[in-house]
């Protein structure tokens, strides 16, 4: 009885072996394939600029940023959410809509700031920022761009309203910039949003429009005034050239008398000594010479009377001057 | 060995499959995500409060799973109109960033959920807000203690709200606004400064002009009347220098000078004018007599 389906049973269970070889090989193969599959869904692809939060069974694993092809445990083990992390965003503040000059409605609310010295000014900004903590930006706030837009606008209200207008007006807000987005940034961080502020920037700032005309007064007065110092430096520089004109006339001509003086004196003396020498030679002659040649030269000249000492009485009834016309004859003499 | 396998990959499938579940809040095991904390419920009592972040078990059928935001929440509330110490009215827009501390606390305050909360964040904060915004003056709370303000109003919220399982992180003035008669003062105010700051600009740049002018001309008068004075020294040295050259001439032979002179005199004094009366006996006519003296007896 046991030889029987001893025989037979051997090849029953040579069968029965492949059989059973056969389906353990495919339970294995089954088994794999659906572990690779599973599997499967644990690759992503992640592109330049994205970081990959990484949840396990719920809690924070890590935080994958180098691009590629990944991989984390399946789902539901693990899950994966992709942030953009490279790419600056920007939000407007205050600024006027397409194709128009002013900001209306909510932007003119948004521009229109109170400053230190109590006055308004309208002033639009551009806040830039970057996603620093992809996992706080996802898992820690709620709404982190609106967050984000309140915050700013509390940053730089809070920073013009104890700047005066004048400061926020002429400098363009370089320091408004860098004190707010310190400001924004510290908040951000406080609320531990993941964001980073790369930049606030003025766009605008200017005084609201009814009042916009009594600033460009000012501005207008402020012209005028560089005009007039303008004028005024161009009569100095004017007179004082003229006045170094004079200056150096007066002196050139002093110094051309006092050297002419020198000059003739200088002649006058040597011609003296020359004479005075000659004369050392021949004192009575010469002296006698020089009487006579003066008289010679004068005499002819003038009128001479001779008159003899001895007859001197007679001189008061000579017509001195009766021979030249007498230009302011007295009326009684005409006649 | 297929068993093994079989039972290996059935309990597998079993167990992802069951987290799977867990996380849609079935199943027993409790999934709660990084921004989430949970309330497992056993007939309406809480039986469990996860507030971190993993996975935990629970009794799957009979318990219920409640979620609630563990995040930062961001609300923004209506502007408000609040009156300053001053009497000065004032329109304030704010933000509240807010979070559920204590679910179990949170869940018995609001039981209708989150636009319930808000709501009742929204009427805590604006009265807080009124509050301490009245006792501060304008320029206070738009200036120079607008942090303090702002830190105020958040201390007070967080305490009002603390036994709701509210915890107010920040109440942030984003925005002040003067109501419309108060800001037309201010416009009014702001024109006359600037007319004033106009005024004055012009009035500078008069004191500026004139005075360039009135130093361009005293240095002018200065320069020229120096030029004059040395000029005039000049002169002086001039003539010194000349006479000091005559008297070294002259002093040699002052009787010659005197007499060279004097007939030089003569021909310059005498001109066609002039009569002469001269005797016979002078010097010129010495010739004459002496002529005459010889001819004679």
């Amino acid at each position: 009885m046991a030889r029987g389906p001893e025989r037979v049973p051997s090849d029953e269970r040579v069968r029965r072996s492949v059989r059973r070889t056969l389906a353990n090989t495919f339970v294995l193969l089954a088994s794999l394939a659906v572990i690779v599959a599973w599997a499967y869904f644990g690759f992503y692809e992640l592109q330049p600029g994205q970081a990959a939060v990484v949840l396990r069974l719920g809690r924070y694993s890590e935080t994958v940023s180098e691009p590629g092809l990944r991989w984390h445990w399946p789902p539901p083990i693990e899950t994966h959410e992709i942030v953009n992390v490279a790419s600056i965003e920007r939000e407007e503040f205050g600024m006027p809509a397409p194709g128009e000059a002013e900001p209306k409605g909510k932007a003119l609310l948004e521009a229109q700031m109170q400053t230190g010295d109590n006055n308004i000014v309208n002033l639009s900004f551009v806040v830039r920022y970057m996603v620093k903590d992809a996992f706080q930006s996802r898992y820690r706030v709620a709404e982190p761009r609106q967050t984000l837009r309140d915050a700013a606008q509390a940053a730089v209200r809070e920073v013009v309203g104890h700047t005066p207008i004048d400061a926020v007006l002429s400098l363009k807000g370089e320091q408004i910039k860098a004190e707010s987005g310190q400001i924004l940034q510290r908040t951000l961080d406080a609320y531990e949003s993941g964001l980073l502020v790369n930049g606030i920037e003025i766009q605008d700032a200017k005084a609201p429009s009814s009042v916009i005309a009594a600033f460009n007064e000012v501005l207008a007065a402020a012209q005028d005034r560089s005009r007039l110092v303008n004028e005024a430096q161009g009569y100095a520089n004017e007179v004082l050239p003229k006045a170094h004109a004079q200056e150096a006339e007066q002196r050139e001509q002093a110094r051309g008398y006092r050297e002419s003086k020198v000059a003739e004196a200088t002649g006058a003396a040597e011609r003296f000594r020359a004479l005075d020498s000659e004369y050392r030679k021949a004192p009575d002659v010469t002296r006698r010479r020089l009487y006579l040649e003066t008289m010679e030269t004068v005499l002819p000249q003038v009128e001479t009377v001779v008159v003899d000492p001895s007859t001197a009485h007679v001189l008061p009834y000579l017509p001195i001057g009766a021979a030249k016309p007498a230009p302011q004859a007295s009326p009684e003499a005409k006649k | 060995m297929r068993r093994l396998v079989f039972i290996g990959m059935v309990t597998l499938a079993l167990f992802v499959g069951l987290v799977w579940l867990g996380n849609f809040d079935q199943g027993p095991f409790l999934i709660t995500r990084e921004d989430q904390q949970k309330i497992v419920l056993l007939f309406g009592k809480p039986l469990l409060v996860r507030t971190e972040p993993g996975l935990a078990l629970r009794l799957p059928f009979v318990t219920d799973v409640l979620t609630y935001d563990k995040r930062r929440l961001y609300l923004s509330t209506q502007p408000i109109t609040a009156q300053t110490r001053d009497q000065e009215l004032l329109v304030i827009d704010n933000y509240v960033i807010w979070r559920i501390e204590d679910p179990v606390q949170y869940r018995s305050s609001f039981p209708l959920g989150r636009s319930v909360a808000e709501a009742q964040i929204n009427q805590v904060v604006n009265n807080d807000l009124r509050g301490v915004i009245g006792q501060r003056t304008l320029s206070e709370v738009v200036t120079t203690s607008r942090v303090d303000v702002m830190q105020a109003i958040t201390h007070k919220s967080d305490e009002n709200l603390r036994g709701s399982g509210i915890r107010i992180e920040d109440v942030r003035i984003n925005r002040t606004e003067l109501p419309a008669p108060t800001e037309e003062n201010v416009y009014a105010r702001m024109r006359t400064e600037r007319e004033r700051l106009a005024r004055k600009e012009r009035a500078q740049g008069e004191q500026e002009g004139r005075t360039i002018r009135a130093q361009a001309d005293r240095e002018a008068q200065v320069i020229v009347a120096e030029a004059k004075r040395d000029a005039e020294i000049e002169r002086g040295q001039g003539d010194a220098d000349a006479t000091r050259i005559f008297a070294e001439a002259y002093s040699a032979d002052p009787e010659f000078y005197s007499f060279v002179r004097g007939l030089e005199a003569y021909r310059k004094a005498l001109s066609p004018k002039t009569t002469l009366v001269l005797s016979p006996s002078s010097e010129f006519f010495r010739l004459l007599d002496s002529a005459r003296e010889t001819k004679g007896p």
